[in-house]
């Protein structure tokens, strides 16, 4: 079995993870059940990224997205006192299944349309690209950014812990 | 279709099932999620164009990892907002906010 092959049945199974993870995180009823789509499709995506050579970027999708934000959300979900027969059960209008779905059909339309009709060229297979190159691109021309993004967290887990402990003034 | 195409279409669909999400749900937790995977549609597209092409590699890596990073940094306001909003007003949907003073 040559790689091409290999690389193109990879390419369909973690296309197919993310198709369904992502289906069954925005259709669930159980939120609990939504999170685990988002797991599942976060994992796919991971895969994606191991695909095109990046796998420092695969590594950083489990650790950050599987290991922290899906944590963050289900703390959420735990600290939002949900109801427990699904806080997305209620029935939805016509008007609001015809409302989703275009936003879906139209953007995906173009876009996919797009991606067919335009020819581009890509290379063969993705650039093989260290960690060391990422390394020196943060301490290098990128540093700003990296010391930027550093701010916006702590100020992110500033407000967040100032919002969460504020006390309501009675009326 | 070259293979970035392929990466391009699923990065597409993912978006396209995040904006339904934000759409069609009806709890703040919901639209999260919905968030959360249309920024993952993003990081897969901005890859997929970085190593795919001639361009630099390295800026498209890095910034799929500050796009992480504000991904984490949002998601962490927004436990906060659902935590207020849910002490406030007893459960987390978009439609009990509805009222801007009080």
């Amino acid at each position: 079995m040559n790689m091409e092959l290999l690389a193109r049945l990879a390419f369909g199974f973690y296309a197919a993870v993310i198709l369904a993870g992502g289906a069954l995180a925005v259709s669930s009823p159980s939120l609990i059940r939504a999170m685990v789509g988002l797991v599942t499709a976060l994992f796919g995506v991971a895969g994606m990224y191991l695909l095109m050579d990046a796998a420092l970027v695969a590594l950083m999708q489990i650790l950050i997205y599987v290991g922290a934000v899906s944590v963050l959300i289900f703390f959420a979900i735990m600290l939002a006192q949900s109801s427990p027969d699904g806080d997305e059960a209620a029935p939805a209008s016509l008007w609001e299944y015809a409302r989703s779905g275009l936003v879906f059909v139209v953007p995906v339309g173009v876009l996919a349309l797009t991606a067919v009709l335009v020819p581009v060229d890509s290379l063969p297979l993705p650039k093989h690209i260290g960690p060391e190159a990422l390394g020196q691109g943060l301490l290098g021309p990128y540093t700003l950014a990296f010391e930027l993004i550093s701010v916006v967290l702590l100020a992110a887990m500033a407000g967040a812990v100032l919002v969460a402990f504020e006390r309501r003034k009675p009326r | 279709m070259s293979p970035l195409s392929w990466y391009q279409l699923v990065a597409a669909l993912l978006l396209g099932i995040g904006l339904y999400g934000v759409v069609s749900r009806k709890t703040l937790i919901g639209m999260l999620i919905g968030v959360e995977l249309m920024l993952n549609g993003a990081g897969m597209s901005m890859v997929a164009s970085a190593q795919l092409t001639p361009m630099d590699g390295v800026l498209g890596q890095l910034g799929t990892l500050f796009v992480m990073g504000l991904a984490a940094a949002e998601a962490t306001l927004v436990l906060a907002i659902v935590l207020v909003v849910a002490r406030r007003f007893g459960n987390a949907r978009s439609d009990t906010v509805s009222e801007l003073k009080g």
